[in-house]
């Protein structure tokens, strides 16, 4: 065997730095698939919500503050992490917790969308995501928003057709097509610089599709019969079923 | 979107992309550099034991004009964002940390520490958090010699070296020895260092080799390696 050099001993200061890389990383893992289901848990939520939406104003409300009563419970867990992420630290782990803030985002902005109508900006992101002085938590990455607000108009666009078959929930779906559309063609001029934004941008269009098809059986068949808005929900509800089978 | 909102995000992913750019010019000169390196060691297989301080004394100018490009890159990088751009980097970095650790292996058959090796290569302490030599870079860069000195060890021999094996062993069992104490996860680090159980037993066999034909002494050479130690 070897003597016992003086190599062996330098490597231990190299376990320790690879043993709290590793450790942190995981913490960060950990944290980021919390966030990931918190926030889905949200965005169900919200869908019920809105589905369930009967006159009742105050029963609204009151789910209302639950969501945002949860949100702010999400939040917290990203800045308990955020000591973990501070300095350079931070864009060594991105990608650790980019799943979970990309979640977060999602719900934040259906959130966002529900209350206040419109699409949270990036500024109005990275300000929720700041301690009590303004200072960011840490710097919300550009691709995570951009990525965020894609999923987010997965969601509306499920919102639209899920609407569609409702009495009254035809002027919802139109507003929502408006808006997904709008979003997309803003997504579109950053595709070039954020990878895998394309690959969404291809789902984003073909629910898209989905719902102009539903649309226009509702205008085809209304230009042919004098239906009834009961019939109308009817066939509507059965052309939206075989959309999502 | 808001479009003044759009055109900000456009700007700022604008930005750094032209940043990215910038980086990869200086990368570029970089690796031009870390070729130059391997190519001139790449000679140590060929070179007989007398001409090796020659070879290592043409490297000393390159490694000095690495100082330059370091400096360059370290003013491009802004504060905090290492890993951010550390990708773009890492093959030369890594590359150059090899020819340094080799360079000095053949020198006086030491292990240069980390911070040496960034002194020869001219990353200074200060730019942490812009450019830096992190220890995953060095360990890689580590086994990449143990790796190249397995090879040598053969190469060494038919250049009438019997030597060379004896001490390459001692070194990498000793670069063995520490990495077994690290507690490597499964990526790439790992991966790699299972590689090196594999060049370990090439240089015992050559070790062998040489001993059984008596073409060197395992006393003398014993000696010798606590000489060096």
């Amino acid at each position: 065997m070897s003597p016992t050099g003086t190599i062996p001993l330098a490597f231990e200061s190299f376990r320790e730095h690879l043993d709290e890389h590793y450790d942190r990383r995981e913490r960060l893992i950990k944290a980021s698939r919390d966030i990931t289901a918190a926030s889905k848990k949200i965005i169900f939520l919200i869908h019920r919500v809105l589905n369930e939406a009967s006159g009742d104003d105050r029963a609204l409300s009151l789910r209302a503050a639950e969501a945002r009563r949860r949100l702010a419970e999400v939040r917290l867990i990203m800045e308990n992490v955020a000591h973990e992420l501070d300095g350079a630290r931070f864009w060594r782990y991105a990608q650790n917790i980019s799943g979970g803030l990309q979640e977060y985002i999602e719900a934040f902005s259906f959130f966002h969308y529900v209350e206040c109508g419109g699409l949270v900006s990036y500024e109005q992101v990275q300000a929720n995501l700041s301690d009590g002085a303004g200072q960011p938590l840490f710097p919300v990455p550009l691709s995570d928003y951009a990525l965020g607000i894609s999923d987010f108009t997965g969601e509306l666009m499920r919102l639209a057709i899920t609407s569609m078959s409702k009495p009254n929930g035809r002027t919802r779906a139109t507003q929502i097509s408006e808006f997904v559309r709008g979003c997309k063609a803003d997504l579109e001029t950053l595709t070039p610089h954020i990878h895998d934004l394309y690959k969404k941008q291809v789902v984003t269009t073909q629910s898209l599709r989905k719902i102009e098809e539903a649309a226009y059986a509702i205008a085809i068949r209304s230009s042919e019969y004098e239906l009834s808005p009961w019939m109308l929900d009817h066939i509507v509800s059965q052309v939206s079923e075989d959309k999502e089978s | 979107m808001d479009p003044r909102d759009l055109g900000l995000i456009n700007e700022l992913l604008e930005g750094e992309a032209q940043h990215k750019e910038r980086i990869r010019e200086h990368v570029v000169t970089f690796e031009k550099k870390t070729r130059v390196m391997t190519s001139i060691l790449d000679k140590v297989h060929s070179t007989p034991k007398s001409d090796i301080p020659a070879l290592l004394e043409a490297l000393r100018p390159i490694f000095d004009s690495c100082h330059e490009v370091a400096a360059a890159l370290a003013e491009t990088i802004p504060r905090d964002e290492v890993w951010k751009w550390k990708d773009l980097w890492t093959t030369p970095l890594r590359a150059a940390t090899f020819s340094v650790l080799l360079a000095r292996f053949l020198t006086d058959g030491t292990l240069a520490t980390l911070p040496s090796v960034a002194e020869q290569l001219g990353i200074r302490e200060e730019w942490k958090g812009r450019f830096s030599l992190v220890p995953e870079d060095y360990l890689h860069g580590i086994i990449s010699v143990i790796n190249e000195l397995s090879r040598l060890a053969v190469n060494a021999v038919t250049l009438g070296d019997f030597e060379a094996p004896l001490r390459i062993s001692v070194f990498a069992k000793e670069v063995f020895t520490g990495f077994s104490m690290l507690n490597l996860k499964n990526d790439a680090l790992r991966r790699r260092f299972d590689t090196l159980k594999y060049d370990i037993k090439k240089i015992e066999e050559v070790v062998y080799d040489v001993t059984l034909r008596k073409l060197v002494s395992l006393s003398e050479s014993a000696t010798d390696v606590e000489s060096r130690s």
